[in-house]
């Protein structure tokens, strides 16, 4: 496609990167067919070929408004449209691109501040986080229904005995997970000591929170913390670190694209990604299938997350795993979808965020499974406030599937 | 390239007014004007025309669109109808007075009656989505063409989109049984019927292909064929075009008719490969996909034939799909081929010529001579079968005067097409693009009677104006510049 | 030359035509002559077709031929069987003269109308006469082409009403490798669901016909498909089935003979269509098809039709020719319809000298 872009933002590195990405769409319209938001609001502005154009726009000097900063916001970055895309279109690097510019332009509403300020100050920090989810849980008897199904019960875990292996790996605590849903690093640990993989935790947030909310600044300061930390424990034996959430995993594999200009933490990015894996790159399913005694009566639907099937390219991982070790699968349609969760995207933008749970709910629920499984707790949680059966992360499936 | 339509006679007190009718009767997230929301509709899926529209409306039942038309009609305010804007020809560019009427919203599959082999939907459908959605009756809509995963039913019918597969199975006024129209003063019609025949003249087939100038479609019904029982596509290597070219001819004398046939020259494998995996071999001049379908039998023994056939045709290699997801993937490379060009270049422009089959080595050649001529690269990608040709030529529109040499390279292309006793466009429409290019193609006397056509339905000439039939003073006018045979075509007219 | 000289001759004829409005009945060979409505004019002048034959390009591995419309569909059929092919769309002759020109200009199609196609879906091009005498050429030699709206499909069927037909391209198909014909014995009722069954497979079929409780099923395509699909759909292989389906196909069939005077309607409707006139019909196109000898009245017939989704037309009549008139064969239009009707008619033969009244009485 043709571009014009200012001169001076052309000079800079994000200018350059910005100009090749435009440069490499063909404005052929195929991304448009496996848009979430496009499918539903059937409005070229809220589909990525609008919106490359919008921000093809920002950058050529048109005036811009509240309108493109909306349509941008309303973007899941779920990135279907670069799975879609045959002319390899970089849109998610070109979005984030378009994201940090457009705030330059547009002020956000007081509200909109407010919101985006308050998720910053609370989603990132594993302990406030849980206080206010503690508080929550407290209450949640009295709560109304509509609450009641965003606060999920406490859950008691039993304490495990694992044993000592050869094998070491890292896990990634996460920021809301270990309040939310504690179960799903405790069902790790116990099939990958099956596995003869031992786990050792590792504590934070990945930086995705404050990336998507275009606070940039502090995002690096996350990401650049954890670098640190997590060479350093490279050092010892480690074989790498493990995501239970496929949305952390996602992050850090972009660590070497968002320090690209940084001299000094280029190449360590570099290794940290490359030392990172989702859960389902780690499973040895032949030595796993030996392990289960599985279930086979249950129909199960899987929910690929986004951040698993578009952003670390691993469309079949889960499926792959789950009836290699026999258990049951049920059809599913539309499996390209997004579920609405997408980070804060459920938070500010409820009411797309609902719409689309629903069509995603009912593209899974199309051969009547007893249960959805994935990969990723934004999903997981976002879905089973809306679904009519439980939604869980399939190595607890599979963890309580274990012989004894 | 910007496009200026000089042809409305509505005042800027018209369109004032007709904003203010569409203000009251549209809600206001259906109603873009700032050139911020209006400018990404600048295109359609050929990039090399843009004009922004004076408004785009994304109604949502037929009411509105009935409403607007009637508006539109009343205030002579011409229209432009967009599906989801993939087409290659610049059918549904805006115009800077004119409404862009989106149909993306109505995107609903309104029923499907398997017995009767019929499913009726909104035209907003995508193609594909109807396939998909029909699968579990064992049918499907037979049209393919490479954008399907997003082109829909409405534009389809618009262009009389083809695909892979119309050798055998037709193009899209093949596989259509009714249309629902508004026509330009607001009437909802019905042209056909779920019979396979209806009285009176043909208007299916007029309005099929007749690129949004005659009636907005609003709905259509499509026929269902039953999915064949057995399919398997060869994929043939061979060191030469030619000797690929010369492959296609043999198959079809032998009184096959595969499903699908088709060809990719070298940079249209390398790019397809790169995006799809598709296992192209990227060392090869040139590869024959042929698809054969029907019951387990007869594809076994046509399979055997065809693969002793190419060999003997001298194919360098031959790889035929073992099950579904192969042959799907085999596809995959040829459908993405067109976008996976953006790989190797940053712009492309795609011509639609069709020709006899047995001209081209002839046409092949010229191509290849005008490549060098013009300093242009081309890929070429081919409906073989069919004799369809998409040569896509690839430039750089950053780079000045270089959109403009393309254009008089694929003009060039597409006159020798007519030359060879084939036509400027097989599939993808006049439009825009194509626009001086029917000049060479018809008469005065034909391209009278297609406006006298027009005129049957839009005598103001509000439904896309400007697109697929070219003026006959435009026609003189080119005229004067090209002279064929040493005559000079439309004497009969004025010169400007 | 001869073709120039022909070509100008029939232009001229027309342009005499249109200069005296003199209304002119194209006549090919004068087979289908009871199809469609009488001229009303009062002075009427014969144009002949006939003297305009000749196959003018046929290349087998192109898949197309073109020809003069006064060339008889005989030798047509007979050139592209030599070369082991054929006119998909099984066109009907009633008669020895035949020509491709009256096969267009009615459009009709045979029983392997469902599954390969209708005449309308194989024409590739045309070159007409309008009324006004002028010679147009649309659409051309290739399967696929977009240019320009689709003339040369507007003429079929069209009765020659829109413009006199002087050449037609055709897209032709390979002759199947093997036919056979299955029989099986079953009620209407039976029949019918067993059609739409049939009519949901993939098997190869080419017809699918019931009449007087048999149900005829034809299979076209190689050997081996044939044969497995015989044994699928069960039933007796008809021997010499070919007169049958040429006596279906030319009405000449024990069911159209033995019509009892009674007038002969064609039904063409929804595959899934309930049709219930109380006659004895023969039912084709798996069930979209019903051709029924009734005495009951036009309105009642088309009423029928329209409620299944489909339309009625008055085929044959064996009363007298006045009495015919009295109303249009074909069904009646909506309104806004037959205006688009009227505003083409005008726009190619604004005298309305063409054929006037043949199609409807008013065009």
């Amino acid at each position: 496609m043709q571009t014009k872009i200012k001169h001076d933002f052309l000079q800079s590195e994000k200018g350059q990167l910005a100009d090749k990405i435009l440069r490499s769409c063909v404005h052929c319209g195929f991304c448009t067919a496996t848009c979430p938001t496009y499918q539903i609001l059937g409005d070229e502005l809220d589909g990525p070929r609008g919106r490359i154009y919008l921000i093809k726009q920002m950058l050529e000097g048109h005036t811009v408004t509240k309108e493109t900063l909306n349509h941008l916001d309303r973007c899941l970055t779920c990135r279907a449209c670069e799975t879609t895309c045959p002319s390899g279109v970089e849109y998610g690097h070109l979005l984030e691109i378009g994201r940090s510019e457009v705030e330059k332009r547009v002020k956000r509403s007081l509200l909109q501040k407010v919101l985006r300020k308050t998720l910053l100050l609370i989603l990132p920090f594993p302990k406030r986080f849980a206080v206010l989810l503690q508080t929550g849980q407290l209450f949640r008897p009295v709560l109304p229904g509509i609450l009641k199904k965003q606060i999920p019960a406490k859950t008691r875990l039993t304490k495990l005995s694992l044993k000592n292996h050869k094998t070491k790996m890292l896990i990634l605590d996460g920021c809301a997970q270990p309040a939310l849903a504690p179960e799903i690093n405790h069902a790790t640990r116990k099939v990958l000591d099956a596995l003869d993989i031992e786990l050792v935790s590792f504590s934070g947030c990945c930086g995705a929170i404050n990336q998507h909310l275009s606070d940039e600044e502090k995002a690096l300061v996350i990401i650049k913390n954890n670098i640190d930390r997590l060479i350093a424990e490279f050092d010892n034996d480690i074989e790498g670190i493990v995501m239970t959430a496929s949305g952390c995993g996602a992050m850090f594999k972009e660590y070497p694209h968002l320090l690209r200009n940084d001299e000094h933490y280029k190449n360590k990015a570099e290794i940290i990604a490359n030392k990172t894996f989702d859960l389902t790159e780690i499973i040895n399913t032949e030595k796993l299938k030996n392990k289960l005694n599985v279930n086979k009566n249950l129909n199960i639907a899987v929910h690929t997350p986004c951040t698993l099937q578009h952003a670390q390219k691993l469309p079949l991982n889960i499926e792959n795993i789950l009836s290699s070790c026999g258990y049951q699968l049920s059809t599913i349609k539309d499996k390209h979808l997004c579920c609405g969760s997408a980070g804060t995207y459920s938070i500010t933008q409820p009411e797309l965020s609902a719409q689309l749970r629903e069509q995603r709910l009912s593209g899974l629920m199309v051969g009547q499974p007893d249960m959805i499984a994935t990969a990723n707790i934004g999903c997981l949680h976002h879905m089973n406030a809306g679904s009519t059966v439980p939604v869980r992360h399939w190595v607890e499936i599979v963890a309580e599937n274990l012989k004894p | 390239m910007r496009y200026h339509c000089r042809m409305t006679r509505a005042t800027k007190d018209n369109r004032k007014s007709l904003r203010k009718q569409l203000h009251q009767v549209l809600p206001k997230t259906c109603i873009l004007e700032t050139p911020e929301q209006t400018i990404p509709y600048e295109s359609d899926g050929l990039t090399a025309y843009q004009q922004k529209p004076w408004m785009v409306v994304l109604p949502e039942s037929i009411e509105q669109v009935q409403t607007i038309i009637r508006l539109c009609h009343k205030e002579g305010v011409p229209v432009v109808a967009r599906g989801a804007g993939t087409g290659l020809s610049g059918g549904a560019l805006p115009l800077a007075n004119g409404l862009l009427l989106s149909l993306a919203k109505f995107n609903r599959i309104l029923d499907i009656n398997p017995a009767n082999r019929s499913a009726t939907v909104e035209p907003g459908v995508r193609n594909l989505a109807i396939s998909e959605a029909v699968e579990k009756f064992n049918l499907y809509y037979a049209p393919d063409p490479s954008s399907q995963i997003a082109c829909t039913i409405g534009g389809n019918v618009a262009e009389n989109a083809g695909g892979v597969h119309c050798l055998k199975y037709g193009l899209t006024v093949h596989n259509i049984l009714q249309l629902k129209i508004i026509t330009i003063d607001g009437e909802l019609i019905t042209i056909g019927s779920q019979a396979l025949d209806t009285p009176g003249y043909d208007l299916l087939a007029l309005m099929t292909g007749s690129e949004g100038m005659l009636g907005i479609i609003v709905e259509v019904i499509v026929k269902l064929l039953p999915r064949p029982e057995q399919a398997q596509v060869i994929l043939a290597a061979f060191d030469d075009v030619v000797k690929a070219g010369e492959a296609v001819g043999a198959i079809i004398a032998e009184g096959i008719i595969p499903a699908g046939l088709e060809m990719m020259d070298n940079p249209a494998i390398c790019a397809a490969e790169d995006y799809a995996h598709a296992g192209y071999p990227v060392d090869a001049e040139a590869i024959l996909l042929c698809e054969l379908d029907g019951t387990n039998e007869e594809v076994t023994e046509q399979i055997q034939f065809v693969e002793n056939l190419l060999t003997q045709k001298g194919a360098t290699s031959l790889r035929t799909s073992q099950n579904t997801a192969e042959r799907l993937k085999l596809w995959l490379g040829r459908k993405s081929a067109f976008p996976a060009v953006g790989r190797i270049s940053p712009d492309y422009y795609c011509m639609d010529g069709t020709i006899p089959r047995h001209q081209l080595p002839f046409i092949l050649q010229k191509i290849s001579d005008l490549s060098k001529e013009y300093n242009l690269l081309v890929a070429n990608v081919f409906h073989a079968g069919d004799g369809n040709l998409h040569p896509l030529i690839l430039y750089d529109a950053n780079i000045e005067g270089e959109l403009e040499r393309t254009e008089e390279f694929g003009g060039k292309i597409l006159e020798l097409c007519v030359k060879a006793g084939g036509t400027i466009t097989g599939e993808h429409g006049v439009g825009k693009e194509k626009i001086d290019q029917m000049c060479v193609q018809f008469k005065s006397l034909e391209l009278q009677i297609f406006h006298d056509i027009k005129h049957s339905f839009d005598p103001q000439e509000l439904l896309n104006p400007g697109k697929a039939v070219p003026t006959l003073h435009r026609c003189a006018e080119l005229g004067g510049m090209h002279v064929h045979d040493g005559l000079l075509p439309h004497p009969e007219l004025e010169r400007f | 030359m001869e073709t120039m000289n022909r070509t100008r001759e029939l232009q001229d004829h027309v342009r005499a035509a249109f200069n005296d409005k003199t209304a002119l009945k194209i006549v090919g060979g004068n087979t289908k002559h009871f199809y469609g409505n009488k001229s009303n004019a009062k002075k009427t002048n014969v144009i002949e077709t006939r003297i305009h034959q000749g196959i003018i390009s046929y290349e087998p591995s192109e898949l197309v031929i073109t020809a003069r419309a006064g060339t008889p569909l005989k030798e047509i059929e007979a050139l592209l069987a030599e070369n082991n092919q054929m006119l998909p769309f099984d066109p009907p002759h009633f008669g020895e003269h035949a020509t491709l020109g009256g096969a267009i200009a009615t459009g009709l199609s045979g029983s392997r109308r469902p599954f390969t196609g209708s005449a309308r879906d194989f024409v590739l091009g045309s070159k007409i006469i309008s009324g006004k005498g002028d010679v147009m050429s649309f659409g051309g030699q290739v399967m696929k082409n977009v240019a320009g709206y689709d003339v040369s499909r507007l003429m079929v069927g069209a009765l020659g009403t829109l413009g006199l037909l002087l050449e037609i391209s055709i897209k032709v198909l390979p002759k199947p490798n093997t036919e056979a014909t299955q029989v099986i014995a079953m009620s209407q009722q039976d029949a019918l669901i067993t059609m739409h069954k049939l009519n949901q497979t993939s098997l190869p079929l080419s017809a699918l016909t019931y009449e007087n409780e048999k149900l005829y099923v034809r299979l076209s395509g190689a050997l081996s498909a044939v044969t497995s699909a015989q044994k699928k759909v069960g039933g007796e292989t008809l021997l010499h089935a070919e007169k049958l389906w040429q006596e279906i196909n030319e009405q000449t069939f024990s069911f159209f003979t033995e019509s009892n005077n009674k007038p002969l309607w064609r039904l063409s409707v929804p595959y899934i269509a309930n049709i219930d006139l109380n006659e004895n019909s023969l039912i084709d196109w798996a069930g979209a098809l019903y051709w029924i000898h009734s005495d009951k009245k036009a309105e009642e017939i088309q009423q029928h039709a329209i409620e299944q989704g489909g339309s009625a037309m008055l085929f044959r009549t064996h009363q007298v020719k006045a009495e015919k008139n009295a109303q249009d064969c074909f069904m009646p239009l909506p309104a806004k319809i037959k205006q688009l009707h009227v505003n083409l008619k005008m726009r190619f033969d604004p005298r309305g000298i063409l054929n006037y009244g043949r199609l409807y009485s008013d065009l």
